[in-house]
């Protein structure tokens, strides 16, 4: 298994470097850098969001939920898609008309004020530190448990990977490895459904009807994996106004020519991305039925190699051909799925520092064209290098709060202010600091004091504390607006932000 | 579901802020709806996760209960409202948004 699984792994690193190269030779200037120009397609841009999206959390995680938690699974998998709706109906096209390469252009191009683009990029960061550490742990524990190579060098693999793709090729590089990953995540769970549903007779209901039989009527209700009634509907919050609130996910609307087509790619990820989490729900109903329970916490006491066996049995068993040939794809497509994902979290976060702090707070723009990509790659480096680090000191570590925290300050600090921004005349400086504040503290403080953290001691008893830490990040940004005053000038410059937000020009040149 | 910027005179630039905001309003009337559709639907599922599970334990189909039915209603609804709204975006919207556009370009050249 382990000499396939590496075969096939080793195949997916050279064509992403191959894709690096051609990809470096295209990235001269900042926006190329940041953007790939702007040029990319509806479908292109789908597919990258996809591939963006779909973290190993998704790709294996949901798989394994389903099969242990039964409907608390296809709970987790159906909030990343109807998120789309938040991104869809209220901040991408705003975002594609306001925005240049980062969250902290839209809050800048609003507020005009430092401290507002020092609140965004602190949100900007904290936000993709709590995503990228659990991502190169969960790299390091997955490498290892696929491949066989140790843990620590698993994370230096895909570190180093992941730093090529980004300093030297930029967006087009992490562009098209997360298309290629979004692309074999499919292939892989088409091949995977044809076969589990041919195994089946044909008949998803023959599944369905065995998990009931073995594990009683209660498999197919919710409450196995989240005990509190109120946690799925704060993990839902979580969901459906922290995927609008994420910095990686943002960056991608920046890449595409304007606001018709960043529309069009959103509809692309949710036909892609929503038919993927929903099979996730078959496959974890499979996996029990077909592989059982006993097994798949046998090999992974979180359930997360339940779609790999699920794969390997559908596909003949262990030691068929068959099945160790879908085992090592599946494998390897997973490992692909950390790249493409650590990929766009890096280069989101190398658009922060470099962009944000170096050229906008330190510079005042005045940065020229050479410089500006040099800083961005130099960045990403050293992103790359502290994620190196913080995978490596994190293992053995129970992560599963940066997990929850990210898409929690997502919603409660990045949210409210960007869509204040866009929607809010009143809305300034103080509301921008209030809010990321409020959210950010909120979120950090009701995650570490629950039960994540505390386990039975939990002080707070929601897992995902959004149903709080939200409306604490809203009241933040009510408050610091209210706190910091009218200021007529501002207000009626909302006119030009609005006009800019729906039409993407403005009334002077710029 | 009708844009009506094109009530307002686009020569002058009180008559683009009135079409900007004649737009702005339009857009709110159609995605305020979908947006509380959307949320109410999910939100609304996750709340009876939490609450009325007997009602989503009663059986529609076989094995399918009303749980499962309704998560995978919820994928559906979202795709279908997402792909309504860039339906009606690309026919209504955007043609007032690309003149309010050439309208703000001519603007600026003759201020």
């Amino acid at each position: 298994m382990n000499l396939l699984t590496l075969g096939m792994f080793a195949a997916i690193l050279c064509a992403t470097l191959g894709i690096t190269y051609w990809a470096a030779r295209r990235t001269r200037t900042a926006s190329a850098f940041y953007t790939a120009e702007g040029g990319l397609t509806a479908a292109q841009n789908g597919f990258a969001l996809a591939g963006d999206w779909c973290s190993a959390a998704a790709f294996l995680g949901f798989t394994g939920l389903t099969a242990l938690y039964g409907l608390d699974g296809a709970f987790y998998a159906l909030g990343p898609l109807v998120a789309f709706c938040t991104v869809l109906f209220l901040v991408a096209e705003p975002l594609r008309n306001t925005g240049k390469y980062t969250l902290g252009d839209v809050i800048s191009y609003r507020m005009r004020r430092k401290p507002a683009l020092v609140a965004a990029v602190a949100g900007t960061i904290v936000v993709n530190f709590a995503y990228l550490t659990p991502q190169m742990a969960g790299a390091g524990t997955l490498v290892r448990l696929l491949t066989g190579i140790p843990y620590d060098w698993s994370v230096a693999l895909v570190g180093a990977s992941m730093i090529l793709y980004v300093a030297f090729g930029g967006m087009l590089a992490t562009t098209w490895v997360q298309i290629v990953k979004a692309v074999l995540m499919l292939a892989a769970a088409a091949l995977i459904l044809v076969l589990a549903l041919a195994l089946a007779g044909f008949h998803p209901f023959v599944p369905l009807a065995g998990v009931e039989e073995r594990y009683g009527a209660s498999f197919l209700l919710p409450g196995n994996y989240l005990k509190h009634p109120l946690d799925q509907l704060s993990l839902g919050l979580g969901y459906a106004f922290g995927l609008a609130g994420l910095p990686h996910v943002m960056t991608r609307f920046y890449t595409v020519p304007d606001a018709k087509t960043a529309r069009a790619s959103v509809i692309w990820v949710m036909f892609l991305a929503g038919s993927f989490f929903a099979a996730t729900t078959f496959f974890g109903i499979a996996a029990a039925h077909f592989v059982g329970r006993d097994a798949l916490l046998a090999a992974d006491r979180g359930g997360n190699l339940a779609l790999p066996l699920l794969a390997q049995y559908v596909g003949g068993g262990a030691g068929t051909v068959g099945g160790e040939l879908m085992l090592g794809f599946v494998s390897a497509v997973a490992v692909a799925t950390i790249l493409a994902v650590v990929s766009g979290l890096t280069l989101a976060t190398s658009g922060t520092i470099a962009h944000d702090c170096y050229v906008n707070l330190l510079k005042d723009g005045r940065v020229d064209e050479r410089t500006q990509v040099r800083i961005a790659r130099a960045s990403s480096v050293v992103i790359g290098v502290l994620a190196v680090l913080l995978g490596i000191f994190v293992q053995g570590v129970n992560v599963a709060v940066l997990v929850i925290l990210a898409i929690c300050i997502a919603a409660s600090a990045n949210f409210p202010v960007l869509i204040l921004s866009l929607t809010w005349r009143r809305f300034n400086t103080g509301g921008v600091v209030g809010g990321m504040a409020s959210g950010l503290v909120a979120s950090v403080a009701l995650a570490f004091a629950g039960p994540a953290v505390l386990g039975k001691d939990a002080i707070w008893p929601l897992v995902n504390p959004t149903i709080l830490s939200m409306p604490l990040g809203f009241l933040g940004a009510f408050l610091g607006t209210l706190i910091m005053g009218r200021n007529a000038g501002h207000e009626s410059r909302f006119d030009e932000v609005l006009l800019r937000a729906q039409t993407g020009v403005s009334q002077r040149d710029s | 579901m009708k844009a009506n910027a094109c009530s307002a005179s686009l020569e002058s630039s009180a008559g683009r802020r009135d079409a900007l905001r004649e737009l702005v309003a339009a857009k709110a009337r159609l995605l305020v709806p979908l947006t509380a559709i959307y949320l109410v639907a999910y939100l609304g599922l996750t709340t009876l996760a939490g609450y009325a599970k007997p009602l989503l334990a009663a059986k529609v189909a076989g094995p399918l209960n009303f749980g499962l039915l309704l998560i995978m209603l919820n994928y559906v609804l979202a795709c279908g409202l997402a792909v309504l709204y860039v339906k009606v975006a690309n026919a209504v919207f955007d043609p007032e948004v690309a003149k309010l556009r050439d309208a703000v370009a001519k603007g600026r050249r003759e201020p």
